[in-house]
């Protein structure tokens, strides 16, 4: 009888019975009795937004992440100057391709806006183990939104109320071939509800850089594009439904100029011809191929090159 | 002749008493005890012979006074040095009346008037020869039996002296091995005799070694005890006590329950003591001579019941004797004359209980050593029962 | 929503599972294919416990509205469930307490003054003041208890049991005077399992020796199958004659209550989880548990567990007559402890807790372990035992032959004395019992101390009866072999040990079913 040893052979009886390190298992006959995933939306995040919370966000977001983001990525960002006349909150609402997004937009805001801004993240992926959710919610400041119920909405909620600007990805989840997939309504909703402007933003390249699968971004410090519209407002009456198509096509707007320029982008949408930012039908291999295309930005150029 | 020779020795004594327990002082050697070479004993006087050794026997009174723990009470009724060994089977040396010269014998140890040649004692002269007031006096030195007395010399040596009157003949179809019993089973016949078991009468044996084990079979043979607890720490001997006539065998810690339970008595647990029983058996004999048996004892019989000492007693909180009103009975070695057998010689009765069934298969435990393994002896004598000797003797029969 | 019972057959991804080992549980991989049987979870339990109590008072089954009972100048008495129940105790307020005091408020407001409470323990222990003060209440204590108003029933006391009758069968009916002689008997009962309840309540639990001979005996155990299903039991049939004709000569106003499954605590919580559903909280606790057990002098470990109050919620209060109360009372026990299992087994794997329905804050001893195991848990089942005819039951109990000195006085001469001689139920029952029943150290204990009655351990093994005589092998796994031989069993070191011995009964290759229980399950065997 020593306790130690029997002490080990507890943890090791454990560790294997359990499966540490690995996704626990259920035993095939109680398969049938699972019971339906229970929405993951009860992990506590409040804390990451008290000043301590804060305090080793700006250290982690300025010390690691922004170092490593751009030892990684070029970026470009424009449009800043429409969140002049805000003093938030607001919701920001992007299109979804890429890990990359959410420090992408966040290491584009100002800095001030930077530590305003929470982000609404996908319960079942990014809070699904405890290390997982207190690794974003400490460095991302996000909170769990189930994506398929809407449950968590009253953090989201609550996260407003409290003055803090929202991060949404309103299509639920990551496109698979960089175009923008379907928006969901959950954003507008509360845009509706609680009267709050819309900033839409869209940016291009974080497919090309990072995809779905991969887990750094590729090799060659790709070019990334950010630009920020005009903030949106629900008109009187205007329900989520007519006002998340409107939010969409804003974020389309800003596609077709970061591609073009301001003034072409602003005819064709005038004329009902802004390109469907869901792509052309054509073969998915194409589809890819479009969107993995380097990204152009006029530089500035350099003054004494000629 | 070679012998082994008890010697007066206080350090050894003193040392052997603290280290305390039977087998400790024996194990680590500071019994005083040693084997030697000495001259046969001899008494010059008429009816004495000598005989041979053939099979001494280890009594747990022997181990008391080799570890010192007998009461010092004893120490005037001997004499050093002596040799030791008083449960004796002998090839008779001499002739002498009625018995010729290379007889077997067992020797009846006590040494009385008529053995001291002296004028019968009251008590010898009633045959009550274990109860004679000469045990200091006449030809010999002080001495209670053959085996503490410096004269006679004893088991435990080659040659040893005894009286006419100590002798009894052992019929041919008796092996040794059972003859040396016939001593303990003699004081086994007294014990059972002196408890004066009423009819149907209930029996405590508590203790399950040798004394143990023999009182139970006299018990069972010569008196109308109906049912005979005996207890017994040891697997070896609860299966023996009951091939001796136990109806029940419980184990040290169950003896008070079980006696509750098949005399249907009331129990009574007293603060800071041992609980005790009002009611209980009708006789109770200690057959141990432990603080822990006679206490055991003491607390299991009935009001107006009897408690038997069998074995040499330790001391004991005696109020139940007084508050029970119980007769505490001693007794000691045999008589010659037994009243309660109609005054037959307890040798003559343990001689027919020796030749009986029981005795010759208790007799496959006794466990022979040479003199000169005796420390061996006595640590195996010390631990007898859970080592499965039913008795441990010294063999002094030529070796074939 | 509470998921229903399940059978698990453990595979490859199924952790190890909790076994429960006397003041302790172990974890034990079992063998691929075992089946492992898991009650239905916990059922939610009454929002409004006192509503429905009132309700149930007020709105009886195939009875008079309580209150309409009640008269001023009458004689009440109010008999309830001893300390046997439930296991392990209820956290305060016990629902007894909450029945109680409903009936005392009507009983109060219609101005009956004669009234008395009785703990229905038969044969049992008397319940301690602190046990009778936890189980009524302390304001119903207060007000009954100094006026000896509130007692525990005593089989022994002659002057106070009166001989009702004999059924039709020759059955001796003879409880407690007081009850007898009331005008309104109302019963107030815990049905922790299928075999509480029902008629088993008036006629056993305020019945003498005399009356329960009857059906607490071998030849009626073993007859009985199971005493979990008493339409199938003959224990019940018994006590059911006996209930129907006490109804002619007294008027019984039966409330009984169930229980859901919330049995342990918070700390110890994981037990009442499926083990691959334990988060890492729960591996962290169990581990933490098993280290603290495993360093902790017994008298901890004895008090840790002993000291456990169970949240238990009520999940159903029916009133009125005996029948069609019980009859909602086991629809109600099905619903939470009932699963549905496909043919029997070879060997059966039980683990038996630190507790059973004797030794509450007592020491579990190797008989009581014996009834557990052989008793209670082999017989939870319907239908056909669990375990094939001449199969291997293995048990895990570490057995010591420790007991408890003021409440069980006669198993320790049961034990030494008894089963020394033989553990034959139908020899044991013949030769001993009545030596037993009647020794008057044994009935001044039960009538002045709180110690069982002398025959109680003969009961226990009686109850086991049905199961040795219908099992080939029994083994404790970890048991004291000491005492496992002594039982009549044999003991193993380890489950694998267990599978090698039984193989000569079963065979090399066995199927195997392991009752996870606690919480309580009854199996019902297709």
């Amino acid at each position: 009888m020593n306790p130690l040893r029997d002490a080990g052979a507890d943890l090791r009886q454990a560790a294997r019975g359990w499966r540490w390190g690995h996704r626990p298992l259920v035993p095939r006959s109680a398969e049938a009795q699972v019971p339906p995933a229970p929405p993951a939306t009860g992990f506590p995040t409040a804390w990451s937004r008290t000043p301590a919370g804060r305090a080793a966000r700006e250290i982690a977001q300025k010390a690691a992440l922004e170092p490593v983001f751009r030892s990684q990525v070029r970026t470009r960002v424009e449009g800043l100057d429409v969140l002049d006349g805000l003093d938030g909150p607001v919701i920001f609402v992007a299109n979804h391709a890429s890990h990359l997004d959410t420090p992408l937009v966040l290491l584009s805001l100002p800095d001030a806006w930077r530590r305003r801004t929470a982000v609404a993240a996908a319960a079942d992926y990014f809070f699904d183990t405890w290390w997982r959710a207190v690794g974003s919610a400490l460095v991302f400041n996000t909170f769990p939104l189930d994506r398929r119920t809407g449950t968590g909405v009253s953090t989201l909620t609550g996260v407003l109320a409290d003055g803090w600007n929202v991060l949404v990805f309103p299509e639920g989840t990551r496109s698979l071939d960089g175009y923008v997939g379907r928006f969901q309504l959950g954003a507008a909703h509360l845009a509706v509800r609680h009267g709050v402007p819309v900033v839409p933003i869209a940016h291009r390249g974080t497919f090309a850089a990072m995809p779905r699968g991969a887990s750094w971004p590729g090799r060659g410090r790709r070019q990334l594009s950010v630009r920020l519209g005009t903030p949106l407002r629900p008109a009187p009456e205007e329900s989520p439904r007519a006002f998340a198509p409107r939010v969409r096509e804003a974020v389309a707007a800003l596609l077709d100029e970061d591609a073009s320029t301001w003034w072409e982008a602003r005819r064709r949408a005038a004329a009902g011809r802004t390109p469907d930012p869901a792509g052309p039908d054509v073969a998915a291999w194409r589809r890819v191929w479009a969107q993995t295309a380097p990204v152009e930005v006029d530089r500035p150029r350099n003054a004494w090159q000629r | 002749m070679r012998a082994l020779e008890m010697y007066r020795s206080v350090p050894r004594t003193v040392a052997a008493r603290a280290v305390g327990g039977r087998a400790a002082g024996l194990v680590s050697g500071w019994a005083p005890l040693r084997l030697t070479s000495r001259d046969e004993p001899v008494v010059p006087q008429p009816g004495w012979v000598r005989l041979r050794s053939r099979l001494a026997g280890i009594c747990g009174s022997d181990l008391g006074a080799l570890s010192g723990r007998s009461s010092f009470y004893f120490s005037g009724l001997v004499s050093m040095p002596f040799v030791p060994g008083h449960e004796v089977v002998a090839d008779l040396l001499d002739d002498c009346e009625g018995l010729p010269a290379g007889s077997r014998v067992v020797v009846d140890p006590v040494l009385g008037c008529a053995a001291r040649g002296v004028e019968p004692c009251a008590a010898c002269a009633a045959g009550h020869t274990n109860r004679c007031a000469s045990v200091t006096t006449g030809h010999l030195r002080p001495g209670l039996q053959t085996g503490f007395c410096a004269d006679t010399g004893g088991g435990w040596g080659q040659v040893l002296a005894a009286h006419r009157s100590q002798l009894h003949a052992v019929p041919d179809d008796v092996p040794d091995e059972q003859a040396v019993l016939t001593e303990p089973v003699a004081c086994a016949v007294h014990t059972a005799l002196r408890a004066q078991v009423p009819e149907q009468g209930r029996v405590l044996v508590s203790g399950a070694g040798t004394v143990g084990l023999l009182a139970t079979l006299a018990l069972r043979a010569l008196t109308p005890a109906a049912e005979i607890v005996v207890v017994a720490k040891h697997p070896r001997q609860a299966e023996a006590a009951r091939r001796c006539g136990a109806t029940t065998v419980v184990a040290p810690g169950e003896v008070l329950r079980r006696v509750r339970r098949s005399t249907g008595a009331f129990a009574v647990r007293p603060e800071f003591a041992a609980p005790y029983l009002l009611g209980g058996v009708d006789v109770a004999i200690d057959a141990v001579g432990s603080r822990q048996s006679l206490q055991t004892a003491l607390r299991s019989t009935r009001a107006g019941g009897r408690v038997v000492l069998s074995g040499m007693p330790a001391s004991a909180d005696l109020s139940a004797a007084w508050f029970r009103e119980l007769e505490i009975v001693g007794t000691y070695a045999s008589a010659q004359r037994e009243e309660a057998a109609g005054g037959r010689g307890a040798f003559e009765l343990a001689g027919e209980l020796v030749r009986g069934e029981v005795v010759a298969e208790l007799a496959r435990g006794v466990v022979g050593y040479p003199l000169d393994r005796f420390h061996e002896a006595l640590d195996h004598a010390a631990g007898a029962g859970s080592l499965g000797a039913v008795k441990v003797a010294f063999d002094l029969r030529s070796r074939r | 929503m509470s998921r229903p019972g399940l059978v698990l057959e453990v595979d490859e991804r199924t952790p190890p599972l909790v076994v429960h080992d006397g003041e302790g549980f172990r974890l034990e991989s079992f063998p691929l294919g075992t089946r492992a049987l898991y009650p239905p979870e916990s059922l939610p339990a009454l929002p409004d416990l006192d509503a429905a109590i009132r309700d149930a008072l007020l709105h009886p089954l195939d009875a008079d509205p309580l209150p309409s009972k009640l008269r001023p100048g009458m004689r009440l008495t109010i008999a309830f469930d001893d300390v046997s129940l439930p296991l392990p105790p209820m956290r305060a307020p016990d629902v007894r307490q909450r029945v109680i005091e409903a009936v005392l408020t009507m009983a109060a407001d219609a101005g009956v003054d004669d009234v008395a409470l009785i703990a229905a323990n038969a044969l049992h222990r008397r319940m301690t003041d602190a046990e009778l003060r936890h189980a009524v209440g302390e304001r119903v204590f207060r007000s009954f208890h100094p006026q000896g108003l509130l007692v525990n029933h005593d089989a022994e006391d002659r002057a106070n049991l009166v001989h009702v009758g004999v059924t039709d069968r020759g059955e001796d009916v003879e409880i407690n005077r007081r009850a007898a002689e009331s005008d309104l008997l109302v019963y107030v009962n815990i049905n922790l399992v299928a075999m509480d309840g029902g008629h088993k309540s008036v006629p056993v639990g305020l019945a003498s020796y005399n009356s329960l001979r009857h059906h607490h005996n071998a030849k009626t155990m073993v007859a009985s199958h199971s005493f979990m299903d008493h339409e199938a039991s003959h224990l019940h049939h018994s006590a059911w004659r006996m209930g129907r004709m006490l109804a002619e000569h007294l008027d019984i106003f039966q409330i009984e209550t169930t229980l859901n499954q919330d049995i342990f605590p918070s700390a110890y919580e994981f037990l009442q989880k499926r083990e691959w559903e334990w988060s890492l909280r729960d591996q962290a606790s169990m581990l933490g548990l098993r280290r603290g057990l495993a360093l902790a002098p017994e008298r901890l470990r004895h008090k840790m567990f002993h000291d456990m109050r169970s949240a238990y919620g009520v999940t159903g209060v029916n009133a009125g007559a005996v029948e069609p109360v019980h009859e909602r009372t086991i629809a109600a026990v099905h619903r939470q402890q009932l699963v549905e299992v496909n043919g029997q087994t070879d060997v059966l794997v039980m683990g038996v807790p630190y507790l059973g329905p004797y030794n509450v804050d007592s020491v579990m001893n190797p008989i009581l372990a014996t009834c557990m195991g052989l008793g209670y848990f082999f017989n939870s089942y319907r239908g056909s035992p669990l375990v094939r005819r001449g199969g291997a039951v293995i048990l895990y109990h570490p057995l010591q032959p420790h007991f408890h000195q003021v409440h069980h006085p006669s198993y320790v001469d049961f034990y030494e004395e008894v089963l020394t001689e033989s553990t034959d139920p139908l020899v044991i029952e013949e030769k001993y019992e009545r030596q037993f029943a009647t020794d008057p150290w044994y009935i001044h204990l039960y009538r002045t101390s709180h110690a069982y009655h002398g025959v109680h351990p003969f009961y226990m093994w009686y109850w086991a009866a049905h199961g040795m005589d219908h099992v080939g092998d029994v083994i404790w796994v970890g048991g004291d072999r000491r005492a496992a031989q002594r039982l009549g069993f044999r003991a193993a070191s380890s489950l694998a040990d267990a599978l090698e011995m039984a193989s000569g009964t079963v065979g090399s290759d066995p199927s195997i079913t392991y009752l996870h229980n606690a919480p309580h399950l009854l199996a019902d065997v297709r």
